[in-house]
């Protein structure tokens, strides 16, 4: 992988997760973000910080945008005109309609496009997405996912939904996606969000979303999410039922290491490092890298990003109308949202 | 005192008249009179087994004069026994859901409310002494206004032992009806009795002990809503297999501004492997909540104060349940018809 040019987009929690792994990869990473913290962090794990998105684009086989959501567009947009391929952090969009573009215009470019839906790189979700293929639960009928972190109040964007969609689309995406990776399309979405869901968002704020998701299989899946208070460690679980039995999973349950005693506020208490193996985030950068290289279809493609796009783009809108949101069957483009008109 | 179960339909027969036996100024006594003839599990045969003075007729027991009445009958047949009850009037602790339509548990309301008898419903799960430092954490303000609540409360299918609890008409519904209502009623404690304003829910039949699909659901997800704008997302299935090593439980995750709380009704005491019978080992731990609750009961049939939770919230629950059914016909939430907190009646 020696000699892969990386131009990575933005310095913020994201790239800090990425950058060492490109790094670890042997590539050359040229870093660019808007709001002018690339110098530090290309220090910090031996990069080159440039000045201006043209400058790090230019010559990159690879472009890793890091960025807010509400500016992958354009940024994934001039990559791929550049006949880059890209790693776009997820949500790919904050619609369907712009995730849809993205891979269109990756593809008419003859690029690739990939959305970093880490949680399928997590060892327990791939393992589960392993033991539900192979048939170990049998038919699955019920699954339920929770994601529990503090209110992401250190960057200011992502309380404002119309930087980030808020929690049912910046943070519940990543369990949208993991259920229709092992249940199957969906077919119907209903969700509530509460608490506080407009920027500004104090220290202290607290924010919840649930989602019911029915899969055109037959298996409904409940999503929650919570941004909780300042203390609140970040945690997962999933409990999923099938006529093979139940499988369950809780990332605080079981630890490799269980550090107590040290005073709070210490390192890694944001965003998770996984366990003693290799980074998910790690194995993510490794997959993709393969792929851009000629090799093997990671385990996710652009269009699995602008499918989870659109479940989360059904649950805004229900949240905000109140009502269920049909979506109609994926192929062969994904076609906007119709509403109403149930018939079971 | 004189205590009467009437019908041994409902699992929890058996549980309260271990507890009523066992317990120092209770003349029990049991009926039966539904059985099916020559079922060892139920009638006469149990009621010995279990060493409880049976009576043969609904007749019979109530020309007792019990104090007080527990019914465990089929849901649809709470009813007529609560009724009875009322007229002859015998306190009554009902077994949950209320029943299947709010026109009966209106009536049955009404009937123990004219009789001056206290009606209460049978949700144990409140009395877990876990549970009533939640309600105090929350209501001393330690907690925040309380956000969302997400919870779950799985469990065996009891249709395996007792078919009718698979029988829409007899049981009201299936997983949905059966569970859904230990949640609404904790809910339901924690809100004082706000009455929820609108209802999702999602069901299947995928859970089928490889047999034919039930005739009702055994996977449900229901959302529900309240006025204040608390939002309840329950999983209600009977999603337990037959060979797991407990038969349900419920734990409960309250999101509120200050804090996370999260509530387990049934925390194992003890966790392992047992080789004889080759699966994980599970030794209950928690209070006897079902004793908890019998205690209550009790405790109002002694003193006449009102018991909680009472027939209102068996109705308000049930309430959920019936929306809940109106979402899967409809495929969209359902607003409650008494959305604005008053109870009618």
């Amino acid at each position: 992988m020696a000699e892969l040019e990386v131009a990575l987009i933005g310095a913020g929690g994201i790239a800090r997760t990425h950058l060492p792994a490109w790094v670890a990869l042997g590539a050359r990473v040229r870093l660019y973000a808007p709001d002018g913290r690339a110098p530090e962090l290309a220090r910090e794990f031996g990069a080159t910080s440039v000045g201006s998105l043209r400058e790090a684009i230019a010559g990159s086989a690879v472009v890793d945008v890091c960025t807010p959501t509400d500016t992958h567009r354009e940024i994934t947009l001039a990559a791929v005109a550049a006949g880059a391929h890209v790693l776009c952090e997820k949500p790919l969009a904050l619609s369907a309609d712009e995730a849809g573009e993205m891979a269109d215009a990756a593809q008419e470019a003859g690029v690739r496009l990939y959305p970093g839906h880490v949680v399928r790189f997590f060892p327990a979700y791939a393992r589960l997405r392993d033991l539900v293929a192979g048939g170990g639960l049998g038919r699955v009928a019920v699954a339920r996912f929770t994601r529990t972190g503090r209110y992401p109040t250190w960057s200011g964007w992502f309380a404002d939904p119309v930087r980030s969609g808020g929690i049912l689309t910046d943070q519940m995406i990543h369990d949208f996606d993991i259920a229709r990776w092992l249940f199957g399309e969906v077919v119907r979405v209903h969700a509530r969000h509460q608490g506080h869901l407009t920027a500004p968002a104090p220290e202290g704020a607290v924010a919840t979303g649930t989602a019911v998701l029915t899969h055109a299989g037959g298996a409904i899946t409940q999503v929650v999410g919570v941004w909780g208070p300042p203390a609140t460690p970040f945690r997962t679980t999933f409990h999923v039922s099938g006529t093979g039995g139940t499988v369950q999973h809780d990332s605080q349950a079981h630890l490799d290491l269980r550090i107590t005693g040290a005073v709070s506020g210490s390192p890694a208490d944001g965003i998770p490092g996984g366990d003693f193996g290799e980074s998910p985030y790690c194995t993510q950068i490794r997959e993709f890298a393969e792929a851009f290289a000629g090799g093997p279809e990671p385990r996710v493609s652009g269009q699995d990003g602008v499918a989870a796009v659109r479940i989360a783009e059904a649950a805004a809108q229900s949240a905000r109308t109140g009502r269920t949101v049909e979506l109609a069957p994926l192929t062969p483009q994904p076609t906007t949202v119709p509403t109403g008109g149930i018939d079971q | 005192m004189r205590v009467a179960v009437l019908s041994f339909a409902h699992v929890h027969a058996a549980t309260y008249i271990g507890l009523l036996r066992e317990r120092d100024g209770i003349e029990l006594i049991t009926a039966d009179p539904d059985a099916p003839p020559g079922d060892p599990t139920r009638g006469r045969q149990l009621a010995q087994s279990l060493g409880a003075a049976y009576a043969d007729t609904w007749d019979e027991v109530f020309a007792l004069r019990p104090d007080a009445v527990v019914v465990t009958s089929e849901n649809a047949r709470h009813r007529h026994l609560v009724e009875r009850a009322a007229a002859t009037g015998a306190h009554v602790l009902c077994e949950k859901p209320l029943a299947t339509t709010e026109a009966d548990a209106r009536v049955m309301i009404d009937a123990c409310e004219r009789a001056g008898v206290g009606l209460m419903t049978a949700y144990p799960v409140r009395f877990s002494p876990a549970f009533t430092a939640l309600r105090r954490a929350l209501a001393d303000g330690s907690l925040g206004g309380l956000i969302s609540v997400h919870g779950a409360n799985n469990g065996s299918n009891p249709a395996r032992s007792h078919p009718w609890f698979a029988d829409p008409e007899l049981a009201g519904g299936g997983a949905l009806a059966d569970h859904t209502v230990h949640i609404a009623d904790l809910v339901d404690a924690l809100l004082d009795g706000e009455q929820a304003a609108e209802v999702y829910a999602q069901a299947n039949s995928i859970l089928a002990d490889d047999g034919p699909a039930p005739d009702v659901e055994t996977a449900a997800l229901v959302t529900v809503r309240y006025p204040s704008g608390l939002v309840a997302a329950v999983d209600a299935s009977w999603s337990h297999p037959p060979d797991h090593p407990t038969w349900g439980g419920l734990a409960m995750t309250c999101v509120g501004e200050k804090a996370i709380v999260e509530f387990d009704a049934f925390p194992p005491l003890l966790g392992g492997f047992d080789s004889a019978t080759g699966r994980d080992r599970w030794e209950a731990g928690g209070t006897d909540l079902d004793a908890a609750m019998l205690e209550e009961f009790l405790d109002t049939v002694r003193t006449g104060r009102r018991p909680s939770p009472d027939g209102e919230t068996g109705l308000r629950t049930l309430r959920i349940v019936l929306a809940a059914y109106e979402s899967l016909r409809t495929g969209q939430p359902v607003a409650l018809p008494d959305a604005l907190g008053t109870t009618g009646g």
